[in-house]
């Protein structure tokens, strides 16, 4: 009996797996970063916001 | 402020917190029957799939039965710590002057008296729905007196766990299936070995000896959990 | 010794974990790379066919190392949680937390190997074989783990939460173990399932060997990866995390 297709799949399996978990963890790394980034462009609008003088004209 | 010398000893408080719980029980009887009819209705919907061959369902009755009581406690899990901790009690048990994890037993032990003890009445009842042989009932008798309060240990934990997340009805179950695996194997697997004329004693000593150990620990750990869920 | 104290005490400050993590799971990964392939080449190509399950038991080098890392992994996620509830140490918290998709992911592996190599061995893709049985509790159990880090918002109690879980876990998986050992045995009568050589011929030792460290050097890999993107996440709005946004991933 031919056991080939059963060790490739099993082998595959593995790889897979370990693929799989680096691509998640880069994936996890880049969201963290641009989140945070994203976070200090916010924050640094407010900052400039804060910074000019209160408009007199409402504003619709 | 309790005065200095008054303060309300271990069994004063496990007195007043289970007059507590058996007056909010008894205002609400109606619900505390809920989990026997929720393990009738697992009953009636196992012989409706599975046909009403006797010899079939008696096969599979220690099985089924264990079930039911087991999904039936595990659903009346959500009333143990839910109810007080929205209203702000639970909050009230860290600043009291008796060990949290008494007060857990206490409460662990009223509900396993309200929900529990029902099911295991009602069980020679559901057996002879499903055809079990009588000579099994005694040791099933047995199996569940032993392993219901192992359950509400654990199930407690759980409870604990989660009491302060929304909708959380199938994590519960998630969180604690794993955690009553030995409690079902051993339970329903001691009567499956008397069924079979093996020795059903190991199996109810283990039960035993992980009730013995639950009771000191659980609580303990339960308590650590409400500590964290609280904050 | 003084010093390697003062270092160990230091990564527990989110910015020096960060740096040091960025460094160390990138060596982790390549330290690995070698080892497993150097396991996975010995394992196919060098050691000689099983003389009773022919190639078949070659899938051993993949199932046991993923067998032993599932236990492995769960042990050392209730560590760092016991650590992280005594102490309230938050990078503790963010390593415990690290562990479980990756040790459910072997878990995973193991199950999907064990059913594979099951399939020429037993006839059937499934069998509750206790071993098997209980690496399917254990995965429940890393499910429950993440499931309830997940369900609570606070990030904090999150991680306190699910790590007391999985110190409860851990301490139970031997009961566990020893209950599903004693329900595969009430049935008896069968014979008794082979599930690779009882014996480790010593040719077959090196590429377990292989396989085994390679995949903790993987997982030490992994850990820190996402242990260090958990912890920005969870500092995002400190400036030390402002500063580091400067540098390449």
């Amino acid at each position: 009996m031919t056991y080939l297709g059963y060790v490739v799949a099993a082998y595959a399996v593995f790889v897979a797996l370990l693929v799989v978990d680096v691509i998640g963890s880069r994936l996890r790394l880049r969201r963290a970063l641009r989140d945070a980034g994203q976070r200090q462009q916010r924050a640094d609008a407010r900052r400039r916001a804060a910074t000019q003088p209160p408009s007199l004209e409402l504003e619709r | 402020m309790i005065a200095p010398g008054t303060e309300p000893g271990l069994w004063q408080t496990a007195r007043a917190l289970a007059a507590r719980d058996l007056q909010l029980v008894w205002r609400r009887r109606g619900d505390a029957l809920q989990p026997v009819l929720f393990a009738v209705l697992v009953v009636v919907l196992f012989a409706l799939a599975m046909g009403r061959d006797p010899q079939r369902l008696a096969g599979s009755a220690v099985a089924v039965l264990w079930l039911a009581v087991l999904l039936a406690g595990q659903l009346a899990l959500d009333s143990l710590f839910r109810a007080d901790a929205e209203d702000g009690s639970l909050e009230q048990w860290l600043l009291a002057p008796v060990p949290l994890a008494w007060l857990v037993l206490v409460r662990i032990t009223m509900h396993w008296l309200t929900t529990a003890v029902p099911l295991i009445v009602a069980s020679p009842l559901l057996a002879e729905m499903l055809h079990l042989p009588h000579d099994q009932l005694p040791m099933l008798l047995a199996s569940l007196l032993l392993g219901t309060p192992l359950l509400s240990l654990i199930g407690g934990l759980v409870a604990a766990l989660t009491v302060g997340i929304r909708r959380s009805g199938i994590l519960v179950a998630l969180l604690s299936l794993p955690l009553y695996v030995p409690v079902l194997v051993f339970g329903a697997g001691s009567v499956a070995a008397s069924a079979r004329d093996q020795d059903p004693y190991g199996a109810l000593l283990m039960l035993g000896a992980g009730l013995v150990l639950a009771l000191v620990l659980a609580p303990l750990a339960t308590a650590a959990a409400i500590r964290l869920s609280l904050n | 010794m003084q010093s390697i104290v003062r270092w160990f005490h230091l990564l527990g400050s989110p910015p020096v974990f960060d740096r040091f993590a960025r460094r160390g799971s990138r060596l982790f990964y390549l330290a690995a790379l070698p080892v497993l392939a150097l396991g996975l080449w010995q394992a196919l190509f060098v050691v000689p066919a099983d003389y009773q399950q022919g190639d078949s038991f070659r899938i051993l080098f993949v199932h046991v190392p993923s067998a032993w890392m599932s236990l492995f992994v769960f042990a050392l996620m209730a560590l760092y949680a016991a650590i992280a509830l005594v102490w309230k140490i938050k990078v503790c918290e963010v390593l415990a937390m690290a562990c479980a998709p990756i040790g459910a992911g072997f878990t995973l592996v193991t199950l999907l190997t064990g059913s594979i190599w099951g399939r020429p061995m037993w006839g059937t893709w499934w069998d509750w074989d206790p071993r098997l049985t209980t690496e399917l509790i254990l995965l429940f159990l890393y499910f429950g783990v993440i499931g309830l880090y997940m369900a609570i918002e606070e990030r904090r109690s999150a991680a306190r939460a699910a790590g007391l879980l999985a110190i409860v876990g851990v301490a139970l998986l031997p009961v566990i173990r020893y209950s599903v050992d004693w329900w595969g045995s009430l049935h008896q009568g069968q014979t008794i399932r082979l599930f690779g050589p009882t014996t480790l011929d010593a040719s077959m030792q090196l590429p377990l060997w292989l396989m085994v460290i390679g995949t903790k050097l993987w997982f030490a890999g992994s850990l820190l990866a996402k242990a260090r993107a958990d912890n920005l996440q969870r500092e995002a709005g400190k400036d030390w995390v402002q500063r580091a946004l400067g540098e390449a991933p």
